[in-house]
């Protein structure tokens, strides 16, 4: 016995000897990665006058808003108001927003998505949608300001959107929560008949910033909850988990738990634009709809483990993760399988008029990594390497897609729903950096009350993955995008619009026009003053009736980088904003007599106290 | 002075000079930069026979601060005919290359020497003018200054530079291959 020991030891030792001689590498030591020598602080900070690698777009949810952040540092540099009025910046309050926002005073902001070509982001906009009030918004990644809102009619909650397609030829909104055609009222009763949880295909009109409805699909009365459009190989198709496929009307905790497989609902969109320039479509509330039942083609639904949450395509678009919330696996699915599947009409079945691919024949391997719970959403690196979130056991959870092998596992604090790694779900993940968006942060941060902030933080997975900076966040961000800082060009000025008929750009041209009981204002700012009609003993005022309707059109002429201006009236609850270059208007009915004061809200200059006029509103006689 | 032809070699020294004159027309001949701690980039005045180039919006718009006329291209009438003027020069000078008259180049420098001078004067009344005839409304209150020429200044937060450009440096040089000439062929 001991014998053998010393021979086993003495055999490993002349065969290490033997390796170190023959292949042992005896140059000095080159650090393996500058990165790596670093400390956590050096690696996030970013010295005044640098900046920030990446731009992190993360959803601000029920706040309404978008948040910006720089990447490595963690820096929150802008909130942008989307779907609430902020009077920071005016939004709500001048005519474009106002109207945007169609009397809805907030959303909730879920999944930004930023445009692509050939499957890479493109820096140019970033699509968002709300799940309170079914609208889906874009923003102009020039201005950082949103461009345009629409309300998607037939459906309720587009949670599991936005995604783009690989050229941004479509944002598909499928919906959460299932509901009648058209808003109308249905029995909970004849939900499984009457009911339906509607995908709606959307376009974006670059020339004029306009978002249109191409067509939507009436997909069953199920919820539907995390999607992602495919890539290269898949390009034409795009998946979509769903839940409740019990089609449970009530105590949904329960009742859509039920089922041990829920589906994924795959799809290709040309076929759907096929049918719909071939007429197979209804027309509903104004909006051309597909029925799966009686137009079959384009749509296939492949079982999975209950309840499924996040469903991600590979950068090579050769599969897609879909995780099982409540099952506690991942499963890796092969688009070529199911194509094959398709093409052999190997169906086991159908739903609602869809067919069922077999779960068998599409999918790759199931993945259990040991204690790991609550799988959640799946982000990718520059290797193909997969990162998910556990929500329940709190890590993010670094695995091989090709062989289902885990490789790296770190924890976070606490909950992480998304996570967003940099350009992570485009056809070339940079790898670096992933961001975990916790939902809870208990005692991370000073205290604030009972209500803890969220947290994000940031992971550097250049090596073993390891949290590098932690920051807490305004509830509540879903999802994020990162994007390369270089990719988005921004505009300092707006570019003189001389077309513009409410646009002012020299103080002669200012006036005030009256039509019957309306007052037109063509009026400027600049530093520091206002001048409504250049003409009049005192430019700065504004002189109407009591109960004209009063239309203010304003024009920043100072086109000199970072020189906003506001526009606020005392007591009359206006509050615009006017950028550099930019003309805005905001229009009011006169209805309180009275001295109103005018002034800047935008520190502008020295002088930005006495920036300021007068709205006198004549009282009737 | 005896009538004898230039040589050849200083007519097209002469013909090099006409050139750098009519191409002047295209490059900037004077002008400002403007620097303060909020512009740290600077703001410029550029200045063409033609025309004004630059930040001149911005800087129209501090200066009403101070009470300063903005600067338009308008308010500057030179502009208009300056490059006529610098035109016919070029077109006087290949006149004289062609010529190789020693009397007609002598007369040619005077009159560019004298033109030269009344460009400066005209610069330096405009800043003169800019400078001292400041609104007496103005909310910042200021001394009257007149900007220098060339070389650095201080107004208020802003430290200026101005400095001759390309164009002024071309008829700089198309002078000196004027008198180039008149040296080259001395008895
Ligand atoms: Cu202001």
């Amino acid at each position: 016995m001991k014998k053998k020991w010393i021979s086993a030891i003495s055999g490993l030792a002349v065969g290490v000897l033997a390796s170190t001689v023959f292949f042992g590498d005896f140059s000095p030591k080159q650090p393996t990665s500058t990165a790596s020598a670093k400390t956590n602080a050096e690696k996030v900070y970013v010295p005044f006058g640098e900046k920030d690698e990446y731009y992190l777009f993360a959803s601000g949810g029920h706040s309404g808003q978008l948040f910006v952040y720089g990447v490595p540092s963690l820096r929150r540099i802008r909130t942008v108001p989307v779907f609430s009025l902020d009077s920071a910046t005016g939004y709500g309050w001048d005519e474009h927003s106002k109207k945007m926002l169609g009397g809805y005073t907030w959303g909730d902001l879920h999944h930004p998505a930023l445009s692509e070509t050939n499957g890479d982001y493109d820096g140019k906009y970033l699509f968002a949608t709300d799940v309170a009030n079914s609208r889906a918004a874009v923003m102009d990644l020039k201005t950082f300001t949103v461009k345009d809102i629409i309300s998607v009619p037939n459906t309720s909650g587009p949670h599991c959107a936005a995604f783009v397609t690989e050229n941004t030829e479509y944002l598909f909104l499928p919906t959460r929560f299932a509901v009648p055609l058209g808003d109308k009222y249905e029995s909970l009763d004849d939900y499984s008949t009457k009911y339906r949880g509607v995908m709606s295909a959307v376009t974006f009109d670059e020339n004029e910033q306009k978002l249109n409805i191409a067509y939507q699909v009436a997909l069953p009365p199920w919820s539907y909850d995390l999607s992602d459009a495919g890539k290269k190989v898949s390009k034409d198709w795009a998946v979509i988990t769903t839940y409740n496929t019990e089609e449970a009307t009530t105590n949904l905790e329960i009742n859509a738990s039920k089922e041990d497989r829920d589906f994924i609902v795959l799809f290709n969109w040309r076929e759907l634009e096929k049918m719909v320039k071939e007429g197979k479509y209804d027309t509903v509330e104004g909006q051309k709809v597909i029925f799966p039942e009686k137009h079959e083609g384009g749509i296939y639904l492949i079982p999975v483990a209950k309840s499924p949450h996040g469903v991600d395509v590979t950068p090579d678009g050769k599969r897609f993760i879909a995780s099982g919330k409540l099952a506690p696996l991942l499963t890796v699915f092969s688009f070529e399988k199911a194509f094959k599947a398709i093409e052999n009409k190997e169906f086991a079945g159908e739903r609602n008029g869809i067919p069922i691919l077999k779960y068998e024949s599409v999918m790759e391997r199931e993945v259990n990594p040991e204690n790991a719970l609550g799988p959640l959403h799946t982000q990718f690196d520059d290797k193909g390497m997969a990162y998910t979130t556990m929500f329940i056991s709190s890590e993010v959870v670094k695995w091989d897609p090709n062989t289902g092998e885990v490789l790296d596992r770190v924890p976070v604090q606490y909950s992480p729903g998304h996570s967003v790694a940099a350009e992570g779900d485009t056809v070339s993940p940079d790898g670096k950096y992933l961001v975990s968006l916790n939902k809870l942060a208990k005692d991370s941060y000073l205290s604030v009350g009972p209500s803890h902030p969220e947290s994000m933080q940031l992971i550097d997975i250049s090596g073993k993955m390891e949290v590098i900076q932690s920051a807490p966040v305004d509830p509540e961000p879903h999802y994020g995008q990162m994007i390369k800082a270089d990719k988005i060009k921004t505009i300092e000025v707006y570019p003189k619009d001389e077309k513009n008929p409410y646009a002012v750009f020299n103080q002669k041209d200012t006036r005030i026009v009256r039509k019957g009981n309306e007052v037109h204002v063509y009026g400027i700012a600049m530093r520091s003053k206002f001048i409504f009609d250049a003409k009049a003993k005192r430019p700065d005022v504004i002189e109407v009736n009591e109960g004209d309707k009063v239309f203010i059109h304003l024009t920043n002429i100072d086109r000199d980088e970072d020189i906003t201006h506001g526009f606020a009236i005392n007591k009359y609850n206006i509050n615009i904003e006017v950028q550099p270059g930019q003309t805005n208007t905001v229009e009011f009915v006169a209805d309180k007599a009275g001295t109103y004061p005018i002034y800047c809200t935008n520190f502008c200059s020295a002088l930005h106290q006495e920036m300021t006029g007068y709205l006198l509103v004549k009282p009737k006689q | 002075m005896k009538k004898a032809k230039l040589s050849i070699s200083s007519a097209l020294i002469i013909s090099c000079a006409a050139v750098l004159i009519g191409a002047s027309l295209f490059f900037p001949w004077w002008g400002m930069r403007f620097v303060a701690p909020q512009y740290p980039e600077g703001l410029d005045i550029i200045v063409y026979p033609n025309k004004l180039k630059g930040n001149i919006d911005i800087i129209n718009g501090l200066n009403h601060y101070i009470g300063m006329k903005p600067f338009s291209e308008e308010s500057f009438p030179e502009l208009s005919y300056l490059p006529y003027v610098i035109g016919a020069l070029a077109v006087l000078t290949l006149v004289v290359a062609w010529l190789r008259d020693k009397r007609w180049l002598f007369g040619l420098i005077i009159v560019f020497a004298f033109g030269g001078l009344l460009g400066l004067y005209d610069l330096h009344r405009w800043l003169v003018d800019f400078g001292t005839n400041l609104s007496d409304d103005a909310p910042i209150k200021i001394e009257p200054f007149v900007p220098p020429m060339f070389g650095e200044n201080r107004i208020a937060n802003f430290v200026t530079n101005s400095y001759f450009s390309t164009g002024a440096y071309m008829i700089g040089a198309a002078f000196l291959l004027l008198i180039l000439p008149l040296w080259k062929e001395r008895k």
